[in-house]
Formats: structure tokens, C-alpha cells, sequence
């Protein structure tokens, strides 16, 4: 899988390129929107990296080109720029997200495989998390490589929470994904779904936590002891 | 001296003292114009009686002089009427006739004299004033003296003259008073411009830096100034604007390095030394974007129009936070509203306040504890913490930019509750701290609810 890193600065689109060789992609590096734009339309890559400060133009331009013309790349905009209008206008002109340099490596990774896991960009189909595994395709969860039985809906929250891993899942995007918008939804029944998962968990041995933010959602993350 | 402070009250009182003094100069100079004047009439008058008298001498028989008067002469020089007098007197200076009881002359005799002079006497307690001219009747020449007791000097004249104070000396103070009011009405009008100019230039500031004054409708003389400190204003936008630019390019500049910076860090073979190195860029990339976002919000204006949703929000900086709150043993909680709590204001920068509020938070509370945001449906939003609380004496000051209670500590810019107090007053909000019992702080921003 051949991703594209659209970055100026030699040293740090080098790292870039040596960290996502680690993490099993290769990649191909272009420092100038005039280039990027012409190879886009010839080679066919599985996601984009794009630093928007370029020396000869703006990678917001070269964005709403790509998506002018319906190309679908998932794209990560990478940028020094922090500032209001600037996250607003890279999301509006078409990016898929977004980061603020300097980032963590790790997390422009899991990023980037998000990006590739999302329908018509499947990507390997296995979702990790300290000892808990958990394989897409058929939807099964491991611990310690020994396959667990699981109910259909703590299937589905699992999946969701592994799936944003490191990230807050909102409790109105679980009853989505578990209910769907249509139909009646018990105010607690999302508790109750995430509280037995949690506890099937725990039960097993698995090295993770199920964490509440009370008001706002759900996190899975690797339980460290404190 | 004295120092105005406007130039109404400038013009305003020395208009008065201008004013008085007029009224006073042009008073004296009417009335001395008017007794001038009432001595010449009186003076040509004695002057043509006198002649009348010469007109009636003449050489009689025996040689002498005789002087016959008509009787309407002799009743205005009657003593009974007593207000004319007349004498005539020769070159030996003896009289030769005098309308007086005791035949005297009005005036002490004066050969010497020309054609005509005008004199005054005082007899007994009357002032005679009148004219003495010289006449040749046959051979001998002659002084003919024609004279008025002022005491019963014309009616008329005197009265116009004592009475000028009364009626003509007080109409030029209303006048001229007049002339004040009317002066002070134009100078107000001509001043309006000045105070619409000053009107604008209230509004300009460090976010409103693109206003000027206007040039065409301030009158001419102040152009100059007007025109002189819109190039100041120029001057000043250019300075912001590079400021601006300068805060901004600078991020950029450092947020580069400091990602090669950090992603060598990453593939250090010794973990633990790279996790700390990494601790220390985030702290600087901290730093870094706080002084972006103060630069920002120094220049940040917002639309009135503007509405957001305090509970989305808020819902949204507790998943930003949460992550970081979680790795270091630190809960977040949401309570309150959990319906939309629509406010005036910009999303973002709501979003950058309760997210300096939440980071200062959790840096403030020990591990195991719970930072808490309330979102109340009166648009109020609190974060609660249960670290040390805020020490008395320090509740004002923890709002200063760059300020921090332990400058050892790392990571700390003392900036980030300083943009949460600019962003409250970008929005009108009120801002207040509290401490919890048994401890803790609890910071309450309190905006304008929206319809």
C-alpha cells in the first residue's frame, strides 16, 4: 500500500517516511504542490499526507482541487498552523483530518489506518489493543489470542470503541451504531451494553479499560496500573 | 493663568469679558461723542445769538453806540427768564450793555481775543458758558458776549444726555449678549464634525484597527491634525499587522522543528529517555500554541450574530481532554443541561476558554480525582477541580498574563487562564473563582444566552 507525503521539509518528510515504512506502508515523497498535483493524476495512492505550508503554494488549493475533481483519497492534513480559521477551512476544503505539528508519530499512524479502514479502504482487518484483539472481518474478539464469546451488541460497542481507539466515543454515536436513528432507545440501555462488556473484559483477563466520561462518552484504552 | 479645558468655555468667557469691555468703551466713547456734540450745538448757538445782537447795534446820534432789541429779544434775555444773558463790551473794556442787574460782563474782557472765542464764567453760584466775537459797528470795535447759564441749559439736550446710560447704554449689553449666544450656537455646530470624528475614534482599538477619521467633514483648520493621525493609525495597523504576522510565523517556524524534533525522540532506541524528551516538546508545542492563541484572541472580534451551543461545546473539549485526563489517572465528567444551551459567541473560541479552564484544571488536580464541567440552562458553564483551590489574594491575579504561582514548573506559560479571561470579555461574559469545600477551585463563566 503506497501512501503519498506531500511535506517541504526534507528531514522531517524523511522521518515521516521512515516511521510509516515501520508501521508496514511505503511511501513516496513530493515537496511542492505543482508536483503533487500532476502525480495525483497518474498514480493511484491509497491516502495523502499534506503539509500545508508549501514553498510554491497553499495545500488547501491543492485539496480543493483534488476534490473539484471527485477524487476520493483520504487525505491528512498535516500543518503548523493551529489557528481557527485554518482548522476550519482545511476541513471545509475536503480533508479527512487533521493535525497540528508536532505531532506524535504513533497517532498520524493510527490516524492514517483509520482513514484506510473506512469502507471501500479496508485495510487489514485486525484492531489491537495491549492483549485484546479484535478482527473486522469477522468480527471476532480475542484475548490473548483465545477467541471470546461476546453478545451481538457488546460486539458492536467493542468494535466501535477499538475502531476510535484513543479517542472519546460520544454515547449518542453508540446508540446510533447499536440502534441505528430509527426507534425507541432506553435512556440507560447504553450503560447497561458497556457495563457488561466491561465486566466480560475484566473477566478474561483483558488488559484494557472501558472508561466512562460521565456526560460525554466512552474510551477504550490500555489499563495501565497507576 | 488660567488653563481651559474646552475651547467653548475658552471662547464662552472671554466673549464676556470682550463684552463688558465694550459695553463700557462704547458707552463712554457714545456719551463723550454726545456731549461733544451738545457743546458744539450750544457753542454755534451763542455764537449766532451774539451775532443777532451785533445785528442790532448801531452808531446813534450823539455819536454813540445804541443797542435796540426787538421784543422778542428782550423777553430771551429777560432777567425773568434768566437762561440768556448778553453783555457788550468796548476796546477800554468798559461794558456798554449787559442784560445783567449789575451790568457786569459775562466774561472777563479780552482784547486780545480773535473773531470769536467760547468762554465760561462762573456768577455766584450759575456757570455762564457762552461766545464772545468781535464786531465792528461804524469806527469802533466791539465785543459782543452771548451766554447761557448752564444751570438752565436746553431741556432737550440735557435730557438726551443724562438719560443716554439709562436707554442707549444698556441696549448694547443685550446686544452684544445676543452676539455671544449666537457666537456660541455656530462654534457648537462647527465643532459637530469634530465630535462625530471623536465617536469613531472611540471604537478604534487593537481589534478595530482599520477604522479612520473622517477627513472631508471636519472643517479645514483641523484637517491637518484629523489627516495626521489617520497616518498614525496607518502606522500602527502596519505595526499590529506585523506583530501578527510575526506571532504567527514564528508558531509555524517552531512547530516544524519541533516535530523532527519529536518524532526522532519516537524512534530513540532508550524509551524511557525518549518519553521524557517527548514530555518537553509537548510542553514547548504547549507554549507555543498558547501564544498563537493569544495573539489570536488580542485581534478576534466577534460577530454579534454569532450563536453557539454551550453543551455541545463543552461535550467537545470533554473528548478532547478526556484522553489526556485518563493517562494520568484523572476522570472528566459532564453534568448539568444535557440539552443544546445556546449562547452568543463564537464555537471555537468558547471551545479554547473551557479548554484552557479543563487543561488548567486537570495540571491543578491529583490523580484519582474528577475535573467536572456544569452546564447550566441560564448559560453558565463551570469547571470544577479538587486540587489545592486558589489562595486568597491570588483570585485576581491568576488572570494575568504570564503569571504562575510556581514558576519551577514546567510547561507553564501562565497564559492560559489570561486568554480565558479575553475570551470572556470578547463575549461580554462574566468570569468568576471560587474554592470548593473541602477543596478545590471552581471557575464559572457566565455568557449572554441566545434566543
Amino acid at each position: 500500500m503506497r501512501l503519498l507525503v506531500v511535506e517541504d521539509n526534507e528531514e522531517l518528510a524523511e522521518l515521516l517516511v521512515r516511521g510509516l515504512q515501520s508501521a508496514g506502508y511505503e511511501a513516496d515523497v513530493l515537496s511542492r504542490v505543482e508536483d503533487a498535483a500532476s502525480v495525483l493524476q497518474t498514480t493511484h495512492y491509497a491516502a495523502l499526507i499534506l503539509d500545508l505550508g508549501l514553498p510554491d503554494g497553499d495545500g488547501l488549493a491543492l485539496l480543493r482541487d483534488l476534490r473539484h475533481r471527485r477524487n476520493p483519497i483520504p487525505v491528512l492534513v498535516l500543518t503548523a498552523r493551529g489557528g481557527l480559521n485554518d482548522r476550519v477551512q482545511g476541513l471545509r476544503s475536503g480533508a479527512d483530518d487533521y493535525m497540528v505539528k508536532p505531532f506524535a508519530l504513533e497517532e498520524l499512524i493510527a490516524r492514517i489506518e483509520a482513514q484506510l479502514r473506512r469502507p471501500g479502504h479496508l485495510l487489514g482487518s485486525s484492531l489491537r489493543i495491549a492483549n485484546l484483539e479484535f478482527d473486522t472481518r469477522n468480527r471476532q474478539a480475542s484475548i490473548d489470542d483465545t477467541p471470546q464469546v461476546l453478545s451481538a451488541r457488546e460486539t458492536e460497542v467493542l468494535e466501535l470503541l477499538m475502531r476510535s481507539k484513543g479517542r472519546v466515543v460520544s454515547k449518542k454515536q453508540v446508540e446510533d451504531h447499536i440502534f441505528g436513528h430509527s426507534g425507541e432507545v432506553a435512556s440507560n440501555a447504553v450503560e447497561v451494553y458497556v457495563h457488561r462488556l466491561r465486566k466480560q473484559l475484566a473477566d478474561k483477563g483483558a488488559r484494557v479499560a472501558v472508561h466512562t466520561i460521565r456526560g460525554v462518552g466512552y474510551l477504550i484504552a490500555e489499563d495501565k496500573p497507576t | 493663568m488660567i488653563r481651559f479645558q474646552s475651547i467653548l468655555s475658552r471662547i464662552v468667557i472671554l466673549h464676556v469679558v470682550a463684552v463688558a469691555i465694550t459695553s463700557i468703551l462704547m458707552s463712554l466713547a457714545l456719551s463723550w461723542l454726545l456731549n461733544y456734540s451738545a457743546d458744539a450745538i450750544h457753542d454755534k448757538a451763542m455764537q449766532e445769538q451774539a451775532q443777532r445782537l451785533a445785528g442790532h447795534l448801531r452808531v446813534g446820534g450823539n455819536g454813540d453806540l445804541v443797542l435796540e432789541l426787538p421784543p422778542d429779544l428782550q423777553g430771551l434775555y429777560s432777567q425773568a427768564y434768566g437762561r440768556y444773558r448778553y453783555a457788550v463790551l468796548d476796546g477800554n473794556r468798559h461794558v456798554l450793555f449787559s442784560s445783567l442787574k449789575d451790568g457786569d460782563a459775562l466774561f472777563p474782557a479780552d482784547t486780545e481775543s480773535g473773531e470769536v472765542e467760547f468762554l465760561q464764567q462762573h456768577h455766584g453760584r450759575a456757570t455762564v458758558s457762552g461766545a464772545s466775537i468781535r464786531k465792528l459797528v461804524g469806527t469802533r470795535t466791539v465785543w459782543v458776549q452771548a451766554g447761557e447759564d448752564l444751570a438752565n441749559r436746553d431741556v432737550l439736550t440735557d435730557d438726551i444726555v443724562a438719560s443716554f446710560f439709562k436707554n442707549v447704554g444698556w441696549i448694547t449689553l443685550p446686544i452684544l449678549m445676543v452676539l455671544l449666544v449666537a457666537d456660541i450656537a455656530i462654534f457648537r455646530r462647527a465643532l459637530l464634525p469634530l465630535r462625530q470624528a471623536s465617536e469613531i475614534a472611540e471604537a478604534i482599538g487593537p481589534s478595530r484597527t482599520d477604522l479612520r477619521l473622517p477627513a472631508e467633514t471636519v472643517p479645514r483648520e483641523v484637517r491637518p491634525l484629523v489627516l495626521a493621525v489617520n497616518q498614525a493609525l496607518d502606522r500602527l495597523e502596519a505595526g499590529f499587522r506585523s506583530q501578527r504576522d510575526f506571532t504567527a510565523d514564528a508558531a509555524h517556524e517552531l512547530r516544524t522543528p519541533l516535530s523532527i524534533l519529536r518524532t526522532r525522540m519516537e524512534t530513540l532506541s532508550d524509551q524511557a529517555a525518549g518519553k521524557a524528551l517527548v514530555r518537553d516538546v509537548e510542553a514547548m508545542a504547549r507554549i507555543i500554541t498558547q501564544l498563537l492563541e493569544m495573539a489570536e484572541v488580542d485581534v478576534f472580534e466577534v460577530d454579534p450574530s454569532e450563536r453557539a451551543d454551550l453543551h455541545r461545546v463543552c461535550a467537545s473539549v470533554a473528548e478532547l481532554v478526556a484522553p489526556l485526563a485518563l493517562a494520568q489517572g484523572k476522570e472528566i465528567a459532564l453534568t448539568g443541561a444535557d440539552r443544546p444551551v445556546w449562547v452568543h459567541g463564537n464555537a471555537e473560541m468558547l471551545t479554547r476558554a473551557i479548554r484552557n479552564l479543563a487543561e488548567n484544571a486537570i495540571n491543578h488536580t491529583p490523580p484519582t480525582t474528577t475535573v467536572e464541567f456544569v452546564v447550566e440552562d441560564n448559560g453558565t458553564v463551570s469547571v470544577l477541580d479538587e486540587g489545592p483551590g486558589i489562595a486568597v489574594g491570588e483570585h485576581e491575579l491568576i488572570f494575568h498574563r504570564f503569571w504562575r504561582r510556581d514558576r519551577r514548573r514546567a510547561g507553564s506559560t501562565g497564559l492560559g487562564l489570561s486568554i480565558v479571561r479575553r475570551i470572556a470579555e470578547l463575549h461580554g461574559a462574566t468570569i468568576s473563582v471560587e474554592n470548593r469545600t473541602p477543596r478545590g477551585a471552581r471557575f464559572k463563566l457566565w455568557f449572554v444566552r441566545a434566543a
